[in-house]
C-alpha cells in the first residue's frame, strides 16, 4: 500500500486514513486559530450583527500602548521564571528522594502527586483560606510578623502565594516524570560506577543528569507552558488583585475581552502571547535537544 | 523518498480544500438561518393583524441572571404556568457573566425571550423590545427607568432596587454613645467622625470594617463621587462627560475633596488598618452581625447573611456625607438603584412569545401571587406603587424610607465603562494601603476618565 503509482490511488489511500483527523483538526484547531486572527483586524465584539469593519492593525496598536499589558506580561514572565525554577529544583529532588529506596516510597509519591488532582479552582479557594485565615492564625499565636497578615494583602506577598501555591501543584506532576527518567537509567552504568569509585554527587552528574536531558525537556515545556497560561489559580487564589498587581497574563487578555469588553484588542493580546509562548517553547525545546546524550 | 514528498504535497492541498469547504459551509448555513428569520418576521407581521392571540401553549426562556434566587423564581414560574398555560423556560448564567452568556445566546440564533440585563442593554438595546406601554409603566416609581429610557421609548422592567451606604448596628451605637441613635443626625463630616470617634472609644467595637474589594470600592464607594455633583441629573452627568474630556479638575472640585475626607474618616477608623487589603468579603457580615464593629460599607444584599448570624440585630443605612453643610445635597441621601431589568427580545421572537413575556412581567408585579413571590420569596424591594405587600426586614425598611422620603442618590455607576470599577477600584486600594497618596489618586482617576473613548 505504499507503492501507488498512480495520484487518484495514493489520495484513496490518503483518504482512507487521513480524512477524519484532517477534517476534525481543520474545524476544531485550524478554523478557531484563523478566524482568530481574522478577528483581531476587525471592529467585531462577540456577537453576530456587531459592526464587522476591517480596521487594520489598529487593535495591535491599541494593544501595544496598552501599560498594563505590558505590566501583566512582565508579572507573568517573572511568575514563569520563579514557578519554572522552583517546581523542577523541587521535582527533581522529590524524584532522587522516592527513588532512593527509603521506607514507604511509594506512599510518598502519592502524597506528593496528590496536589495535582486537585482542579485549580478548588486549590486555590483552599490556599486562600490557608493564606488569609490559618496563617494568620500561627503568625499572631507565635509571633511572628511575616506571617501575621495576610499575604494576600500585598502586591509581593500575593505574588509569592500564587508561586507558592503554583509549584506545590505542579511539583508532584513534575516529579513522576523526573521518576520514569531515573528509572529508564541503565542500571549497568550506575554499577559500573560505583565499581569504580565515584562518589553519589559525580554519579548523579555525570551520569544521571545528562542521560535525563529528555526528562528535563518534558518536564520544563509543561512548566513553561503551565505558568505562561495559568488562569484558575490566579483567579481564585487572588483574582488579580490586590490593585491588580496579580493579574497574570491569561487573565489579564480574559478580563479585556470579556469583562471590559475590548474584544479586538484583546484577541490582538492573546495573539502576540501565542507568539510569544511559541518562541520560547521552541527555543526551550531546540536547546535541550542539542544537550541530549546517548548512553 | 519522492512519494513521500508528493504526499506531503498533497495533504496540504487537501487540507486547504477541506479549510474552504468548511469556510462555505458555515457562510452558507448563516444565510439560510438569515432568511429563515426574515420568514418568520413577516410571518408575525401577519398574525398580529388578525388580532387577539392565544397564548395557550406558548413556550418562552428567561435568563435569569440571579443565581441566588434560582429555587424560589423556578416556583414562580411554575405557578405562572398552571395559571396561564405558557411554557416558561429559566436559562440560569451558569457561571458566565451576562454579556458573555447573552452574546453566545444571540449568536446562535437561540435568544432568551425575557432576559435580565444592566450595563449590557447598551449593546443589545436595538434588538429589544419597546415596553412604554405596559400596564405597570403606571405604577413604576419616577425615575427609575431612566436607564432604559431611549427617545422617549422605554424598554425595561425594573427589577428590583439596591441601595448601599455605610450599615449601621443599631446595638453596638447605641452601646457606644448611651444614648438613642437616630441615623437622620449623620449628615456631616463631623457628625460622622464624631459617631466614628465614639464607636472608637467604647471597649466592645471597632467603628467601621470596610471591605476592599474592588466591586465595593470602585462601583459603590465611588457612587456618591459623582451623584452628589449635582441635584439636577443633566447636570451631574455633564461632571461625568467633563471627566471624560478632561475638562474637569478633581483637585479644585469641593464634591470630590469633601467625599476623600469621607475616605479619611474611613481609613482612619478601620477596623483593620493595619492591613486595610485583607478582609475577604466575609468578614465584613461578621463583623458587623457579631458586633464587632458599628458600621460597614455596603448594601441591602448583605442582609440574609446578617440575618443568618443575628436574626434579631437592627440595622439600618446612613449616608456617605460628603461635606460638613448638613443641607448639602448627597449628605441625607444615599444611593438607590436599579441592578437589573427585565427586557423582551423583539429581533429573533414571535409575536405569541414577545405577548407572553409581556404577560409574565405584568403578572410577576401587579397579581397578588405574582407580588406575593416577588417580596417574600425572592425578598425584592418593589419598585411599584401598586404593591399590596413591603418588605419587613430592617435593611429594607431603611431603604424604603429613604425612598418615601426621595432621599435617593442615582447610580451613576451604571454609566461607568466597563472597566470602571476595576480601575477606580485598584486606585482606592492603593489608597488604602498608602502606597498613593491623594494627588497620585487623582492623577490617577483623571487620567482614568481621560482615557475613556
Amino acid at each position: 500500500m505504499y507503492n501507488e503509482k498512480k495520484t487518484i490511488d495514493k489520495l484513496k489511500v490518503f483518504l482512507t486514513f487521513g480524512l477524519i483527523p484532517v477534517f476534525v483538526f481543520s474545524v476544531v484547531v485550524l478554523l478557531p486559530i484563523l478566524t482568530g486572527i481574522g478577528m483581531t483586524f476587525t471592529t467585531w465584539t462577540g456577537f453576530s450583527g456587531s459592526l464587522l469593519e476591517f480596521v487594520g492593525i489598529e487593535n495591535y496598536k491599541e494593544a501595544f500602548v496598552d501599560t498594563r499589558f505590558w505590566g501583566s506580561l512582565g508579572t507573568t514572565l517573572r511568575y514563569v521564571f520563579y514557578t519554572l525554577i522552583f517546581t523542577n529544583t523541587i521535582a527533581f529532588g522529590l524524584a532522587l528522594l522516592v527513588t532512593s529506596g527509603m521506607k514507604g516510597q511509594n506512599f510518598f509519591r502519592m502524597g506528593f502527586f496528590t496536589p495535582n488532582l486537585i482542579g485549580g479552582i478548588i486549590l486555590g479557594f483552599i490556599w486562600q483560606f490557608i493564606f488569609s485565615r490559618v496563617m494568620i492564625y500561627f503568625g499572631d499565636f507565635l509571633n511572628i510578623d511575616i506571617l501575621s497578615s495576610s499575604w494576600l494583602a500585598g502586591p509581593d506577598t500575593s505574588f509569592w502565594a500564587l508561586v507558592i501555591v503554583s509549584v506545590w501543584q505542579n511539583s508532584g506532576y513534575m516529579m513522576l516524570i523526573y521518576i520514569a527518567g531515573l528509572m529508564g537509567i541503565n542500571k549497568s552504568l550506575l554499577e559500573a560506577a560505583d565499581l569504580d569509585g565515584a562518589s553519589t554527587w559525580r554519579q548523579m552528574w555525570n551520569i544521571k543528569v545528562p542521560l535525563m536531558i529528555p526528562s528535563f525537556t518534558i518536564s520544563l515545556f509543561l512548566t513553561l507552558q503551565r505558568s505562561f497560561l495559568v488562569f484558575d489559580v490566579n483567579l481564585s487564589l487572588t483574582n488579580g488583585g490586590p490593585f491588580r498587581s496579580t493579574e497574570l497574563i491569561a487573565m489579564h487578555i480574559y478580563n479585556e475581552a470579556f469583562l471590559y469588553q475590548n474584544y479586538g484588542s484583546g484577541q490582538a493580546k492573546a495573539f502576540i502571547l501565542f507568539i510569544i509562548v511559541a518562541i520560547i517553547a521552541v527555543t526551550q525545546v531546540g536547546i535541550m535537544k542539542k544537550l541530549e546524550v546517548e548512553s | 523518498m519522492s512519494g513521500g514528498k508528493k504526499m506531503k504535497k498533497l495533504s496540504v492541498w487537501f487540507l486547504m480544500l477541506v479549510a474552504s469547504l468548511v469556510l462555505f459551509a458555515c457562510s452558507g448555513d448563516d444565510q439560510s438561518e438569515e432568511t429563515d428569520a426574515g420568514n418568520n418576521n413577516q410571518g408575525d407581521a401577519e398574525e398580529t393583524n388578525e388580532g387577539d392571540i392565544d397564548l395557550e401553549g406558548t413556550e418562552i426562556s428567561i435568563l435569569l441572571g440571579k443565581p441566588e434566587i434560582a429555587g424560589q423564581f423556578e416556583t414562580a414560574v411554575d405557578e405562572f404556568s398552571d395559571e396561564t398555560g405558557i411554557d416558561v423556560t429559566i436559562i440560569p448564567l451558569a457561571g458566565a457573566n451576562a454579556f458573555e452568556k447573552m452574546s453566545s445566546l444571540y449568536s446562535s440564533g437561540n435568544a432568551p425571550t425575557i432576559s435580565m440585563m444592566a450595563a449590557e442593554f447598551e449593546t443589545f438595546q436595538d434588538r429589544l423590545l419597546d415596553l412604554s406601554n405596559e400596564p405597570w409603566m403606571e405604577n413604576v416609581q419616577p425615575g427609575m427607568t431612566d436607564f432604559v429610557e431611549v427617545d422617549g421609548k422605554v424598554y425595561g422592567q425594573p427589577l428590583t432596587v439596591e441601595a448601599f451606604g455605610f450599615i449601621y448596628n443599631k446595638d453596638v451605637i447605641e452601646a457606644a454613645t448611651g444614648e438613642e441613635f437616630d441615623p437622620s443626625t449623620i449628615n456631616s463630616h463631623d457628625s460622622l467622625e464624631a459617631l466614628m470617634i465614639a464607636l472608637d472609644e467604647y471597649e466592645g467595637a471597632d467603628a467601621i470594617h470596610v471591605s476592599p474589594m474592588d466591586w465595593s470600592l470602585g462601583a459603590h464607594l465611588t457612587n456618591p463621587l459623582f451623584a452628589a455633583q449635582a441635584e439636577d441629573r443633566d447636570e451631574r452627568h455633564q461632571f461625568m462627560q467633563d471627566m471624560i474630556d478632561g475638562n474637569a479638575s478633581l483637585a479644585e472640585n469641593d464634591v470630590f475633596l469633601g467625599w476623600m475626607k469621607t475616605i479619611d474618616i474611613m481609613k482612619e477608623y478601620n477596623q483593620n488598618a493595619a492591613s486595610p487589603l485583607a478582609p475577604q468579603y466575609d468578614d465584613g457580615p461578621s463583623a458587623i452581625a457579631n458586633g464587632e464593629v458599628g458600621l460597614w460599607f455596603m448594601g441591602n444584599w448583605a442582609y440574609p447573611q446578617l440575618k443568618e448570624i443575628d436574626p434579631e440585630g437592627e440595622y439600618g443605612f446612613i449616608p456617605v456625607p460628603i461635606s460638613n453643610n448638613p443641607e448639602d445635597y448627597g449628605n441625607s441621601q444615599i444611593s438607590v438603584g436599579v441592578p437589573s431589568y427585565w427586557v423582551i427580545d423583539e429581533s429573533q421572537s414571535s409575536t405569541e412569545e414577545q405577548e407572553a413575556a409581556k404577560e409574565f412581567l405584568n403578572w410577576l408585579v401587579s397579581t397578588e401571587r405574582g407580588q406575593h413571590h416577588y417580596v417574600n420569596e425572592f425578598s425584592l424591594i418593589p419598585v411599584f406603587d401598586n404593591f399590596e405587600i413591603e418588605p419587613q426586614d430592617p435593611i429594607s425598611q431603611s431603604v424604603l424610607d429613604y425612598m418615601k422620603d426621595l432621599n435617593t442618590l442615582e447610580w451613576m455607576n451604571l454609566y461607568y465603562p466597563a472597566d470602571g470599577f476595576p480601575a477606580m477600584g485598584a486606585g482606592l486600594q492603593q489608597y488604602l494601603v498608602d502606597i498613593w497618596g491623594k494627588e497620585e489618586l487623582i492623577n490617577d482617576f483623571e487620567s482614568y476618565w481621560e482615557s475613556v473613548e
